[in-house]
This record gives structure tokens, C-alpha cells and sequence, in this order.
């Protein structure tokens, strides 16, 4: 059909066939990337644009619609190249992380404030149900969207006046300008040419052997370029995992779990390869499945995998333990003291068993990746991924290629939260653009991310002992985590979590024991505070039991128990590195935890103490050109946290640069650094740290140039705005580096290598930092439908120094946010091992109206973190305290201890009945 | 992504109805497609051909003998914003601002929600609430159902597959009336929706109850729980007669009534207990704001801000 429609102001005329979707059309025929695909089902509001006016959902709107009306996208926003005020404010408020949810954000707040140019609060919520976001935890969109409204300037961010130049400094993040008008790139916004299209058939059943599959019909389908099943990986190694090597590209000859990829197709479109997935017919024989925990570990029951694991890639999981012949893969056991002595020497001894459940990430954009092959059997995939190269290793051992031939690049990233650690969809990737002899794209929709990974759920028995005067002498910890039906980086999280399962207390005597666990479920891998939210749902709520039985504060029963600032965490490991002490009094001062409580209000706190990715490398390079102007080479991924932004800061600090001097470039493996990943906190302080050093060897560079052509001593030299400055000389630096060529071209280069190797603590490495973090919550609840209210929540991070006080406050806002629904509202929920709930419109995510008004969240800077400038890593803290914030807050309100998360109303209901 | 089909517009009713009765099970109606598209893309419908009903001239809001007449693809975004509506039956506008997000208001139909028949529909509930009746035009002619005949369970209606809902009305109350619509979910549709229209006898002022005022008719609905929404009669007899000062007395009991009435099955949503629990307390609070928004009525005063419960709407 033709259609006429006007596209921002352009019109065109356009031969569409009557099923094609707006989207698609803005996206692939007029090429307006801004609006983007996520839930596909109405929910999120990532497809947002405006017909006539109107917001629709392009995802589900036929383009034929559009047919004599006028489209607005995000695209059409800016006017005259400049922003409109909209998009400056957005800017301005930090209102933008990864951008996912940005385009369709802004034109939300478009169509809101044409609608209702004074909207109070209470409409913008109301207008915002539809509209998610899972980085920002909204705060930074509200003020946004009243910083719009009414003209106003973005409000301030509470922050310690910073000594440095650019350092400390609240700038807008870099790459806002590109995410405000649609044009950050990210996966599925790249075409390659001759780039065909993927799609994965996915095992129907929680546990089956697939005895055949047949794709002659598949294979005969017109457009149909390429079809893969398990049994045609022969020319490669199938295998892939960080931990064990347990997952198969495509099933081999055993699906284990529902959504375990079978078979795909290569097409020259989407729609051909859907179609052609019909026409693959694969013979199952149904296995007993194994669901939860109970199952899993039940003497006798079936298996998930037979056999041996082969081993990872990392050298510190090759002291992985699988006990064969059971469904364990992993246990992890430390000890020290005499635990049991202890306990009975103890006055108080409290214990329970808390419940975690299995959550999905929903960064909003799906995994996706882009894989081509070159004449000299060179492979380059354009990837979603958090760690390049991981994926690098991954892919060069299963396809026998020295990593040199192996190129990953990542674009923007539309949100991680760990769920883009490690391979996930590039093999698969890889396989078919081998197979089909193409460039292909893979792009998951929402429901595969809910098959691809997810939380690790968990089940956690914890025995604490308290001395007569509250000291905490001995914690007995057990704790059996389900990490699906791949190993994925599960068995690292049981581990790494497990050890610090006593939190930020001193613990003379303890013994924990924890067991990664297979079952027939989506794969468990990282997750923003791998494994510790879990451990610390427990300990903190018995924090506050043993407080009760003590008849002790909660906050004084903390404090007593705090590590110090330099103790030893355990004997050989890294000394803590923060004032524990200082954030749990600025926590509990901020909520009034002494003053009066308005009736039917509770409080409540919680603390957490977590350790980074240990060891951990990281290697840039910074280049100095000819006119002054900055390039950093290192690869962080940016996915919202703004790294690029405090690299930029970073280095500009060093250089004496503005920072619009500084260009920081995307991961690209041919060309940026090794990084080890962009997880675990550890961008800012380990890739920080490796960019102030390469800026610091290209100062003592610029240094060296100047002595050596005026003879002034280098300690006599100094950086300035872009010169040297010697005594009352100013040689800027096009300057320097023409007296080094002897001509206006060359650059200087600078190194930084930040690798901390193994240590004698009892992991094999020493966490480089401790992030540490203190929440406190109040709260009131319905008591007749059991529906908790969060009327105001604190949350304090001890982050050394905010390289930037408005991202880093907006990572945390988002972080807390991100806890409130794994406690209020988020869970997997499986029947007969299926997934019941794997789309946005059955698993239910926080929306803007979820948030409380009272959300602060506050930093404290005390310079002490190994980083730059003394900073230390955050983004996970403040999403930790959260569950037992709110539980303890509960139990304090309303005198019911929770044991099992989510809180949903029903839960609480039921709770309360039983008192 | 959509599999490729025909996509129809015709321009009278009558051509619709011939194109759905020539097509038969190929073909579906097709307003906003908020539902039609979002099955299709997911493979759970294949129709192969669409017609289109959004150009049969049914997109108007008429006035008809005191009854307010929504044409079957008037948009929740222009019900919202009717001001016949506003002043007929302002409960409607109420609740039509809360159906699903702006997005689904902007472009879903009040006659795609209905037709649908989700067990989860807030108007539905609202409907059977205010006796609302909807019109059926086929090839073989025009009939007239009242709301909770046409809707016969989950997804299933009255409707036969040639047949067009043209339109929805709702009939004037018989005296001064005050209505209250309460949902409560964590997900994106209703978990439960109570309708609640209290109508009382009028001395005087026809339009506002006054303070001796009783309540001659009370409608009851529960929708999301049952398979279809339902009036729970024990409740509305409980109501019936009672004095609007001395409603308070009566409500724990009605909203008791509603519960019991109710026969609930556990899901994503909630367990039976849960959920039947949840139909008395919503019942008693959607019955309190009905009847403060009648006491308001009375003395003038602005109502009080209804108050603000996690997880519910008041509309
Ligand atoms: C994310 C989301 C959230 C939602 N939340 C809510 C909620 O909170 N409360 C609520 O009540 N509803 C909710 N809904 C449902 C929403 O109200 C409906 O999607 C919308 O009203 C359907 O209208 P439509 O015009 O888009 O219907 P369509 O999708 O076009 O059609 C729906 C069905 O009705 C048939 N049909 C349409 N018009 C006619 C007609 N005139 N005659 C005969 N058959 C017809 C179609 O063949 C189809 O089977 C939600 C929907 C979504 C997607
Ligand atoms: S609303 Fe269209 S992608 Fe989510
Ligand atoms: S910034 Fe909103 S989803 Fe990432």
C-alpha cells in the first residue's frame, strides 16, 4: 500500500506492505534508529513515537496508519542542530543512562506537556505507567520532565566541593548529546551490507533429548540462506562457559531448559527465518526435569548434566568443584575459628533460612550480536556485550583462532546489569554468519533475554552467635544457589559472594558452605551484586532478629560490629578500605532513625559490604595529538554508567584539557586495550586508574620535551589549559610535540597497566577495593491487602570521591530502584518448568510511580579508594541493602519477619494473618 | 513481526459486516489492533485478512433520550475527554483515563475492549455496573444485549464472528448517583476491579442526593476475578434501601456478601483466598468513596482526596 505521511516535517512517500510496522518502517526504510524495540508488547514505552500528536507504540501500530498523518520521532526534536528543551533537560538532570529508553522517554514528556503544559506530579506519573526505564530509578527523568515544564534549571546535586578542575564536577555525560537526539548506535542499529538475519527455535520443554532434527524443509525455503542444528557444529568446538564449558552452542543431543537453543535459521530477512523456524521439525523425548532446589538435590534425582564438566577459561576457576553424579557443580567451603564452640558458647544464637528468587536483569535492550567473517578467516562481531574480551577468549578457542584474528566490538549498550558478562549470543552468532558466508544479525526479543540468563536464586540457612554485649562471634552460613541449567558464571558467584557472607562485620569464628546447583531452568550468571544481595537478604535480617533478642538498637548492634577503617577483611586480604561507621550514622541520621514516628510508619537498615572482581587488569593507551585534543583508548563499556564520561574526566584532569578535548573511544579489540570486563564496579577505580596513568605517562612525556628544549627541571614544570608551563614559559602542546617531530604531526602516546596479581588471601586474589554501602528505608503497609509502601529510603555509598556526582548519584538511585523490585514485585515464577512470566506484561518491573518521593541517595568521600583520586568503585552497593531494609522495617512496623522475597502484597498479606 | 495479510476497509457497516461474512474464520476485525496486533505478533492468531472498522463512522459520542452512546471505536483517550461523558456519566471518563497507558488509550477502541472480552477489562466490569448495553449489527440485522449477556466468559462472547459491536450505551440512573470504580494489581491489567453505583431517591435537586437521601438502586460489580464480570446481588440487596448517613453500617457486610459471591481461581494474580479476601476489602472501599462522593454531592464541598492505596487505582 502507499502511504503518504509526513516524518518530522519531511514528507514521503512510501510502498509499504499492509503488515509492516511503523518501526520497522522509521527504523529500516527511513532509517530514524532513534525509537527502539524492546518489550515489543506496549509495555515499556523504548518504541514511542508521536502520530498526530499522540504517543503510540510503533512496535504494535501499523505503518498503514501513518497513512495522511504526521510522525514525530525523536529525531525531529532538536531544532536548528540545537537541542530542544526537552532534550536539555534530560541532559541537564542526568535523566539519561544507557539511552534505551530515551527516545521514547523524550517524547512522552513531548506529547505530556503539549497535552498538559502544568502537569503536577501526580499526571506525570500517571503518563509515565507506560513508560520504563531500568537505569535511572526515575528520579532524574521526573526532575527532567519538571525542569521542562516549568522552565526551571536542573536542581543540584548535593555533592563535596571538589579541589579538582574537571574531577568531582557534575558535567553532562559525554555521550548525552548523541543519546538525547537518537543517534547513539547501539547493536541492532548497525547494517552491514549483505547482512542477513537470525532466528533460534527454542526447546519447548523444561528437560528432552532431541533425538533428530530435520531442516530439509527449513533449508528449502525460499530466502532461506543457512540452518544449524547441534549436529552440524562438527568444524568447531561447540562448547562455551566461563566456568565450565557446559553449554553448547545449539543442543547436542539434550535440551535443558525451556528456551534452550535447538536449531536456527539464516534468512534474508526476520520474518523468512520465523517463518522457516516452522518448518524445522525436531523429535523430542521428553526427561524428568528438576525445578527447584529440592528437586535438584533430592537423593536419586535426575541429572541436568552427565559427565565431567570440562573446564573454563579462567585460571582462578580451575579450583571449581563439581561433585559428580549429583547436580552440584560447585561447592565452596571456608572456615575459620571453631565455629560450632562458638555458637554454643553464645548467648544469643539466632537462625532462619531466606528465600531469593530467581529475577530477570530486563536490561531494556535485548542481547544481540552481528558476526562476519573475512577472506582471511578473520572474525569480527559487532556484540552487547560487558566484557569484549571474554567473548574474544571464548570465541578464539571454540573456532581455533589466534585471538589476533578475533575482533569484538561493542557499541552502546542499552543497560547490562551482568546480563552481558561473558558469551551469551555471539557464538551462535559466529556459527551462522560462518554457515550462511554473510555478515548475520541475532537480535533476542525480550522473552529470549528471559531464556538466556538470569539471577542466581537462592536458599540461605545462617546461624548467627551473639556474645551477652552483642559482639558477633560465629556465623554458620549454608547456602544452596540454583544456577539453571548452564554453569555460566554462576559457580563465581556462589563463591565470591559466599565468602563475604558476613558482611561488613568482624567475625571471629565462621563456616561457610555454599553448592551452585543445577536445575532445568534459564542459566543463573551475574547480576548487579553478584550473589551478595542474596547472602545479605539473610544476615541482615538476622541482624535485626538478634537485635530484638539482645534488646539492642539495630543501627547500635551494627556499629559494634563494623569492621574498622585497615582491618584485615580476612587474614592476607585487603584491608577495608572505608568508613563503614561514617555511612550507617549519615543513614541512620538522614532517616531520623531516633526521632518519632508518624503512626503506621516503620523503619528499618541494612548494611552490605562487597568485593570487586579479583584480580583484575587493565591496560589503556592515550593519545596526545598534534593540536592538543585528547584520544583514550581503553575498553570499559559504556552501558549506562558513564564511564566514558569519567574517563574523560580523568584524563582531561591529568592533561589540563577541557574535557570536549577528550575523545573516548568505544571497545573495539583490534584497537582498544585489554580490559578485563566492565562488571563488578571496577571501571572507574582499575580502568580509571590504567587512563590516569597512560595520561600521567604522557605528561612526564610532554615534561621530558620541554626540559630537553628550554632545560627547565621537571620538577619545575607544570600542565595548565593545554601547556606546559615552565616558570613564566607557556608552551602549549602543539607546541611540545612540534619541538619532538620537529614538524605539526605525531602524537605522544601513554601506557597505563593496572594488574594486581594473585595474593595469599583465600580466594587467589585480593579484591582491589570494598564497595560498601548502607540503606535505610521507611515504610508504611496497607495491612488489609498487605501492599508495602516505601515513603522514603536512604542510601549511602562509601565511594572514596565522586568522580561525578550526578551519574554517580543517578547509578544509585537506579541501583535502589533496581532492589525495589526484586523485593517488592520481580520473580521468575515457572509451572511445570515452564516459564510463566517471561514477558513485560506478566513480570512486572518498577515503573516511576514505584519510587519513593523520599529517595535520597548520599556519598561518603574520603578519598581513601585505590582509584583515581581516591576513588572506589559503586553502582552495585545500593541496591544490596534494600530487601532487608524494607523487611526489617516491616518486621519492626508490623512484627513479621519475611523470609522469602519478593514482599508482594499477598505475601505480607499472608504474613500479617498469621500473627 | 507480523505474518503478511489483506487488510480490508471498508467504509459502511454494512460492507464490514458482508467482508467478515464472505471471509469467515480468515478474517478479524481490526480497530486500534492494541489486542489483534500484540496476538498476532506472538503467533496465537493468523488471520489473513483484517478489516478494518476504524472508517463505519462509529467513532462519535451521541446523545440519545438522556443515554450516552459511544460509538464502538471511540479511543479510551477521547471517552477520557468527552465532555458528554463528563457530565452523563462522569465515572466512565474516570475510569477510561486509567484503562492500560496513554499509548493503548491513544489508539485501543472502547468496542476492541469489549469485543475482546479479556477477563481483565476494567470497562467490562464498569459496564455490567451501569447496565450498559451494546449493539450488534450483522448482515441478518441489528440487536441490542445487555453488557453482561454479551459477555459470556474469557475471551468468549456473544458475538457471532459476522457480527460488528457498533456501539455501547448507557442508559441514564433513574435518580442522583454516585459511582466508584477501584482496581488492584501488580501487573499490567487488573487483578480486580470493583464497580460500585449507588443511586439514590431524589427530593428536590434531582441531581445531587440530599442528607435524608436512601439508596433506591445499588449496582454491584467484581470483574477479573469470576471468568466474567458479575453484579453480586447479595451486596446490592444489602445496599438497597439503606440511608445514605447510615451506610458505613452496611458496607462490611455488603462487601462480605460481594466475597462470598465470588468464586476466584489462583493464578499469576493471586491465590483464590487471596484474591476473594481482596474482593471485601476493595468492595468496602470502592463503597466508601461512592458514598463520600455522594456526601460531597450534598454539601458542595470539594471530596476529599480519595485516599492513595499501594497498588490500586480509584477511579
Ligand atoms: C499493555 C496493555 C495494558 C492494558 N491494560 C488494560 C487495563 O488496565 N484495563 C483494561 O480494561 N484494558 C486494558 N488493556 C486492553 C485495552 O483496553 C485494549 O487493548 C483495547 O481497548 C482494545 O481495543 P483495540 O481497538 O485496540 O482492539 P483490537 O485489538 O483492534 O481488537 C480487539 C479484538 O476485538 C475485535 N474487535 C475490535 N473491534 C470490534 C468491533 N467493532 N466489532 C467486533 N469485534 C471487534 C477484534 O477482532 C479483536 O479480536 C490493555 C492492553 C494492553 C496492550
Ligand atoms: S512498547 Fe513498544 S517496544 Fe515496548
Ligand atoms: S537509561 Fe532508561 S533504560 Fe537505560
Amino acid at each position: 500500500m502507499t502511504v503518504r505521511v509526513v516524518v518530522n516535517g519531511r514528507a514521503h512517500e512510501l510502498d509499504v506492505p499492509s503488515h509492516a510496522l511503523l518501526l520497522d518502517v522509521l527504523r529500516d526504510r527511513l532509517d530514524l534508529k532513534g525509537a527502539k524495540r524492546s518489550c515489543d508488547a506496549q509495555v515499556c514505552g523504548a518504541c514511542t513515537v508521536l502520530v498526530d500528536g499522540l504517543a503510540v507504540s510503533a512496535c504494535t501500530y501499523l505503518a498503514v496508519e501513518a497513512d495522511g498523518r504526521s510522525v514525530q520521532t525523536v529525531e525531529g526534536l532538536a531544532s536548528d542542530g540545537g537541542l530542544g528543551p526537552i532534550q536539555q533537560a534530560f541532559l541537564d538532570c542526568g535523566a539519561v543512562q544507557c539511552g534505551f529508553c530515551t527516545s521514547g522517554m523524550l517524547l512522552t514528556t513531548k506529547a505530556l506537556l503539549d497535552d498538559s503544559p502544568m502537569a503536577g506530579r501526580e499526571d506525570v506519573l500517571h503518563y509515565l505507567r507506560g513508560s520504563l526505564c531500568r537505569c535511572t530509578g526515575y528520579r532524574k527523568i521526573l526532575d527532567a520532565i519538571d525542569t521542562a515544564a516549568h522552565a526551571r534549571v536542573a536542581p543540584a546535586v548535593d555533592d563535596t566541593p571538589s579541589p579538582f578542575r574537571v574531577v568531582g564536577r557534575s558535567i553532562p555525560r559525554v555521550d548525552g548529546g548523541e543519546k538525547v537526539t537518537g543517534r547513539a548506535r547501539y547493536v541492532t542499529d548497525a547494517v552491514l551490507p549483505g547482512m542477513a538475519h537470525a532466528k533460534v527455535l527454542r526447546c519447548p520443554y523444561p528437560h528432552a533429548r532431541v533425538r533428530r532434527v530435520d531442516a530439509t524443509r527449513a533449508r528449502a525455503h525460499p530466502g532461506v540462506l543457512a540452518v544449524l542444528a547441534g549436529a552440524d557444529l562438527t568444524w568447531c568446538d561447540p562448547y562455551f562457559g566461563p566456568a565450565f564449558r557446559d553449554r553448547p552452542i545449539l543442543a547436542l543431543d539434550v535440551a535443558r531448559y525451556e528456551g534452550d537453543p535447538v536449531a536456527a535459521v539464516v534468512a534474508v530477512d526476520e520474518a523468512t527465518a520465523a517463518e522457516a523456524l516452522a518448518l524445522i521439525d525436531v523429535d523430542y523425548a521428553g526427561l524428568p526435569a528438576v525445578i527447584t532446589l529440592e528437586e535438584a538435590l533430592a537423593p536419586g534425582a535426575p541429572l541436568v548434566h552427565t559427565g565431567q564438566p570440562l573446564a573454563g577459561h579462567f585460571a582462578d576457576l580451575s579450583t571449581l568443584k563439581p561433585e559428580p553424579g549429583t547436580n552440584v557443580c560447585h561447592r565452596f567451603r571456608y572456615a575459620r575459628g571453631d565455629v560450632d564452640r562458638a555458637l554454643a558458647g553464645a548467648q544469643v544464637v539466632v537462625e532462619d533460612t531466606f528465600l531469593f528468587p530467581r529475577v530477570q536483569h530486563y536490561a531494556m535492550e535485548p542481547h544481540a550480536a552481528l558476526a562476519a567473517w573475512d577472506e582471511t578467516g578473520g572474525l569480527a562481531v559487532w556484540a552487547s556485550t560487558q566484557n569484549p574480551y571474554s567473548v574474544r577468549v571464548e570465541l578464539a578457542k571454540m573456532f581455533d583462532a589466534p585471538l589476533s584474528k578475533i575482533r569484538i566490538v561493542v557499541p552502546h549498550l542499552g543497560g547490562g546489569f551482568g546480563s552481558k558478562t561473558y558469551a551469551k549470543l555471539e557464538p551462535l552468532a559466529a556459527a551462522l554468519a560462518h554457515a550462511a558466508g554473510r555478515p548475520v544479525r541475532l537480535a533476542a526479543s525480550v522473552t529470549e533475554a528471559f531464556q538466556t540468563v538470569r539471577r542466581c536464586s537462592s536458599r540461605v540457612t545462617v546461624r548467627a552467635g551473639f556474645a551477652r554485649d552483642g559482639t558477633l562471634v560465629a556465623v554458620d552460613c549454608r547456602a544452596d544457589f540454583d544456577v539453571g541449567a548452564y554453569a555460566d558464571i554462576g559457580p563465581r558467584v556462589v563463591q565470591k559472594a559466599t565468602y563475604t557472607a558476613t558482611g561488613p562485620y568482624r567475625v571471629a569464628h565462621l563456616a561457610l558452605d555454599a553448592r551452585a546447583v543445577y536445575t532445568n531452568t534459564t542459566p543463573g550468571g551475574a547480576f548487579r551484586g553478584f550473589g551478595v544481595p542474596q547472602l545479605a537478604w539473610a544476615l541482615e535480617s538476622l541482624m535485626d532478629a538478634a537485635a530484638d533478642r539482645l534488646g539492642r538498637d539495630p543501627v547500635d548492634l551494627r556499629r559494634q560490629n563494623l569492621l574498622a577503617h585497615g582491618e584485615e577483611f580476612a587474614p592476607g586480604d585487603t584491608p577495608i578500605d572505608g568508613k563503614l561507621e561514617e555511612s550507617l550514622s549519615r543513614a541512620s541520621e538522614a532517616i531520623q532513625w531516633t526521632s518519632a514516628l508518624a503512626a503506621g510508619r516503620g523503619r528499618g537498615v541494612a548494611a552490605m559490604l562487597k568485593a570487586s572482581i579479583a584480580p583484575s587488569v587493565s591496560e589503556a593507551i592515550v593519545r596526545l595529538h598534534a593540536d592538543g585534543s585528547v584520544t583514550v583508548l581503553a575498553s570499559t563499556v559504556e552501558m549506562g554508567q558513564g564511564a566514558r564520561t569519567a574517563l574523560a574526566q580523568i584524563a582531561a584532569e591529568v592533561l589540563a584539557v577541557p574535557v570536549a578535548r577528550v575523545t573516548v573511544a568505544a571497545p573495539d579489540t583490534a584497537i582498544t586495550p585489554y580490559d578485563q570486563t566492565t562488571s563488578s564496579s571496577r571501571s572507574t577505580t582499575m580502568t580509571g586508574r590504567a587512563v590516569m596513568e597512560a595520561a600521567e605517562d604522557v605528561r612526564e612525556q610532554l615534561f621530558r620535551v620541554t626540559t630537553t628544549h628550554t632545560g627547565v627541571a621537571t620538577r619545575d614544570l607544570r600542565l595548565d589549559d593545554g601547556a606546559v608551563v615552565a616558570g613564566k614559559q607557556r608552551l602549549g602542546y602543539p607546541q611540545v610535540l612540534a619541538l619532538r617531530f620537529g614538524m605539526s604531526g605525531g602524537e605522544l602516546i601513554g601506557r597505563g597497566i593496572v594488574a594486581p596479581g594473585r595474593t595469599a588471601a583465600p580466594l587467589g586474589g585480593s579484591t582491589p577495593f570494598w564497595e560498601m554501602a548502607v540503606g535505610a528505608a521507611e515504610i508504611s503497609v496497607d495491612e488489609e491487602t498487605g501492599a508495602i509502601r516505601v515513603e522514603r529510603y536512604v542510601s549511602v555509598a562509601d565511594v572514596g570521591r565522586a568522580i561525578n556526582p550526578r551519574i554517580l548519584e543517578g547509578q544509585d538511585e537506579g541501583a535502589v530502584v533496581q532492589g525495589l523490585g526484586h523485593t517488592l514485585l520481580e520473580e521468575m515464577v515457572y509451572g511445570d518448568g515452564h516459564l510463566l512470566n517471561g514477558t513485560l506484561l506478566v513480570y512486572r518491573v518498577p515503573r516511576a510511580e514505584d519510587v519513593p518521593d523520599g529517595l535520597a541517595c548520599r556519598f561518603v568521600e574520603n578519598a581513601d579508594g585505590c582509584g583515581p583520586f581516591g576513588a572506589k568503585g559503586a553502582g552495585e552497593g545500593s541496591l544490596i541493602p534494600v530487601s532487608p531494609a524494607i523487611a526489617n522495617a516491616l518486621a519492626r512496623l508490623a512484627g513479621v519477619r519475611m523470609r522469602e522475597l519478593p514482599l508482594t502484597p499477598e505475601r505480607v498479606w499472608r504474613a500479617l494473618r498469621a500473627r | 513481526m507480523l505474518r503478511p495479510f489483506d487488510l480490508h476497509r471498508p467504509g459502511t457497516v454494512e460492507e464490514a459486516c458482508d467482508l467478515l461474512a464472505r471471509l469467515g474464520e480468515d478474517a478479524a476485525a481490526y480497530a486500534g489492533g492494541t489486542e489483534l496486533l500484540l496476538l498476532m505478533k506472538e503467533g496465537l492468531l493468523r488471520p489473513r485478512h483484517l478489516v478494518d472498522v476504524k472508517r463505519l463512522g462509529l467513532d462519535t459520542i451521541g446523545d440519545g433520550d438522556g443515554r450516552v452512546v459511544i460509538g464502538a471505536t471511540v479511543t479510551h483517550r477521547a471517552v477520557e475527554r468527552a465532555r458528554l461523558v463528563h457530565e452523563r456519566a462522569p465515572i466512565v471518563a474516570s475510569v477510561a483515563r486509567h484503562v492500560a497507558n496513554v499509548r493503548v488509550r491513544n489508539v485501543g477502541t472502547v468496542g476492541g475492549n469489549l469485543a475482546f472480552a479479556d477477563p481483565h477489562s476494567d470497562l467490562a466490569t464498569l459496564f455490567v455496573a451501569l447496565d450498559a448495553t451494546v449493539d450488534l449489527v450483522s448482515p441478518r440485522g441489528r440487536r441490542t444485549l445487555p453488557l453482561d449477556e454479551f459477555v459470556r466468559g474469557p475471551w468468549d462472547t456473544a458475538r457471532a464472528p459476522d457480527e460488528l459491536l457498533t456501539s455501547v450505551t448507557i442508559p441514564p440512573r433513574p435518580g442522583p448517583t454516585a459511582a466508584a470504580y477501584v482496581k488492584f494489581g501488580l501487573h499490567e491489567r487488573p487483578a480486580l476491579g470493583i464497580a460500585v453505583v449507588l443511586t439514590f431517591d431524589a427530593h428536590g435537586d434531582a441531581r445531587a442526593p440530599d442528607r435524608h437521601a436512601r439508596v433506591s438502586d445499588a449496582r454491584v460489580a467484581i470483574g477479573c476475578v469470576n471468568p466474567r464480570p458479575a453484579r453480586a446481588a447479595g451486596a446490592e440487596v444489602r445496599l438497597r434501601g439503606c440511608a445514605l448517613t447510615g451506610l458505613e453500617d452496611v458496607i462490611a457486610e455488603a462487601a462480605a456478601r460481594a466475597a462470598e459471591a465470588s468464586d476466584p481461581a489462583g493464578d499469576m494474580h493471586g491465590s483464590a483466598d487471596y484474591k476473594r479476601e481482596m474482593v471485601a476489602v476493595f468492595t468496602r472501599r470502592a463503597l466508601r468513596v461512592a458514598a463520600a462522593r455522594a456526601r460531597s454531592a450534598i454539601t458542595g464541598e470539594r471530596e476529599a482526596l480519595a485516599p492513595h492505596y499501594p497498588h490500586a487505582v480509584i477511579a
